[in-house]
């Protein structure tokens, strides 16, 4: 892997999550935010689905925490980095919330594995009783 | 002979002309590779050293020989029409002719000889034409090693060898700049053809057909079904027919991307139909474990848009049968 | 944001007129169900040409409407999910089972009636 994506003087922005208002919230910060980024609106549209749910499985699984936004610069190319963290009771098993068939109707579930497909990187940390920790980044193209 | 590894990094140069010559790059190794394999030794560079003196007296005729060769023949006349051209080139060929007995065959050496290559091929002289070249400074060569070798015939033997060793080495280079420059022309071409915006068709009011040509990449896929779900807003269309007949294999990224399109055209309001569905391919999406019972596919394309006209509730008929005239 | 919903005769349109929140969403579902029984409506359309971002919770709430209309006799179609909407939903393995679809309210109007007249629509 090359040299880890740096984050823009721009800093990061957080925001608390709490409540289903929140969630919006979040989606509506991180268009605002990308807006100098050339980014296309189908892509726009993908990344705010993705926020959504990540900061949706806040609200339904710990409670609260918080959507960090930022934007990033990997050499050349910049990209939108959304970490979302809680304490809540964390993932008990990764490997089966990351997997899903395509062909398969996925009725309720924590939308992980279809965040993993809308975004260009995912990373998810999680800790039974100490809470998870979703990194993802989409990258101009 | 084991598959050696070239070491292809691309350098560009640019030549006189201010034209940039994409080259490839050699290593020290694959050198050592080469010279090993023709068995160019040191006494092959001592007898070559030995010879340059002669190189250099009779240099200016062996390149008039040469040109005079080549003025002969249509096939390389037509390169060297224009005296300018004509004269730069006799120079280059000159220092090319004299730097062959002046030792010191390096990376440097090598990459010149590279270059030299690619401007022959540059201006398109064909290969069989350029190795044709060599043929004849062997040939020219060799009947002055006799007059410089006088009563010594064996040495001016071993001499020749060995200077037809170095000259097999030049042509392994310059046949690798041709080799280079037609790869790069096919990635090129590739490359050209991925660009090609994939068609989606209107076909008849509400219909779509997307004929898949070539090889579908995720990027390539994912533009197509943006490019689709675009076109079902603007055609308002009912009915897509995407024609995979001439998609040679599916797995299961393209499997699965068909899958999503034929969903999000569904939430779109469209019924999607695969047509050109060969028996291997239903065999490898079933295999995969896509639900064939949630699409509707079709063997050929034909049936595709025969379905699609009886979906959309046309049908189609022929005129009353009326003579053609004939001129 | 909120949503609208207007009566065309036996007809309910619900139009989402923007970004939604899950308690909006949910308002939306319960209103139209109450609006469904209240003027015994045969059809329903959902227009969400406005929803910029369909979620999960988005999607189940579509459903449930689905599901709860068609308890009360009537049918519902879900119409203008725009391009970049659908191609993140079937991403996220969002399929809106159970529902059906049209391009916009046009078509969706169109194809209730076909479905209250019994006629044979596409994609049946």
């Amino acid at each position: 892997m090359e040299s880890p994506p740096l984050v823009t003087s721009d800093g990061e922005l957080i925001v608390p999550i709490r409540a289903d208002v929140d969630i919006l919230l979040a989606r509506q910060k991180a268009r605002a935010l990308v807006m100098p980024l050339r980014f296309s609106t189908s892509e726009l549209t993908v990344i705010a689905t993705a926020i959504s749910e990540v900061a949706r499985n806040i609200v339904s699984y710990a409670g609260q925490g918080e959507v960090e936004l930022a934007i990033v610069q990997q050499g050349a190319r910049r990209g939108l980095r959304v970490i979302a963290r809680d304490h809540g009771p964390g993932i008990a098993d990764i490997e089966r919330a990351m997997q899903d068939g395509f062909s398969t109707s996925r009725s309720l579930g924590l939308g992980l594995p279809g965040s993993k497909r809308l975004m260009d990187e995912f990373q998810i940390a999680s800790q039974i009783g100490e809470g998870t920790v979703v990194t993802m980044i989409k990258w101009e193209h | 002979m084991a598959q050696q590894e070239q070491d292809w990094s691309t350098t560009v140069r640019r030549s006189n002309g201010g034209v940039p010559v994409g080259l490839p790059a050699i290593s020290e190794q694959e050198l050592l590779r080469r010279k090993d394999f023709l068995e160019i030794s040191e006494a092959d560079l001592k007898r070559i050293a030995s010879i340059n003196d002669l190189a250099e007296r009779y240099a200016d005729s062996v390149i008039e020989d040469f040109y005079r060769h080549l003025l002969n023949f249509e096939e390389t006349r037509v390169f060297f029409q224009n005296p300018a051209t004509l004269q730069r080139v006799k120079n280059l060929q000159k220092d090319y002719f004299l730097r062959l007995t002046q030792g010191n065959y390096d990376v440097a050496y090598a990459q010149n000889r590279l270059r030299i290559g690619a401007i022959h091929e540059q201006v398109g002289l064909p290969v069989k034409s350029y190795l044709g070249m060599y043929n004849f400074y062997l040939r020219a060569v060799a009947s002055k090693l006799v007059e410089g070798f006088p009563k010594r015939p064996a040495d001016a033997w071993a001499a020749f060898l060995s200077l037809m060793k170095l000259t097999f080495f030049d042509m392994g280079l310059a046949i690798d700049t041709y080799v280079y420059s037609r790869e790069r022309t096919i990635r090129e071409q590739q490359e050209a053809i991925q660009e090609l915006p994939t068609p989606v068709l209107p076909f008849r009011e509400g219909m779509l057909l997307v004929p898949i040509i070539g090889l579908i990449d995720t990027q390539r896929a994912r533009q197509l079904t943006e490019q689709l779900l675009r076109a079902i807003r603007s055609d308002r269309a009912k009915v897509v027919v995407i024609d995979i007949t001439g998609v040679q294999s599916v797995d299961s990224k393209v499997a699965n991307h068909i899958v999503q399109t034929v969903e999000a055209a569904r939430l779109m309001g469209a019924t999607v139909i695969i047509a050109g569905v060969a028996p291997e391919i239903a065999q490898t999406m079933v295999t995969l474990g896509i639900e064939l019972t949630r699409m509707t596919t079709v063997g050929d394309l034909q049936s595709g848009i025969e379905y699609a006209e009886r979906l959309l509730g046309y049908t189609v008929t022929r005129a009353p049968h009326k003579s053609i005239p004939t001129a | 944001m909120r949503a609208s919903i207007m009566k065309q005769s036996k007809t309910l349109i619900a139009s989402v007129q923007g970004s939604m929140t899950d308690a909006d969403l949910a308002q939306l579902r319960d209103e139209l169900v109450i609006g469904v029984r209240q003027h015994r409506s045969t059809g329903v359309i959902v227009d969400v040409t406005m929803l910029d971002v369909m979620d999960s919770f988005a999607a189940r709430t579509l459903r449930g409407i689905a599901q709860m209309v068609k308890l009360l006799g009537a049918q519902s179609i879900i119409v203008g999910i725009q391009p970049d909407v659908a191609f993140s939903m079937v991403q996220l393995g969002l399929r809106l089972e159970g529902t059906r679809t049209a391009l916009d309210l046009e078509d969706g109007l169109e194809l209730l009636r076909l479905l209250e007249n019994g006629e044979p629509a596409v994609g049946d």
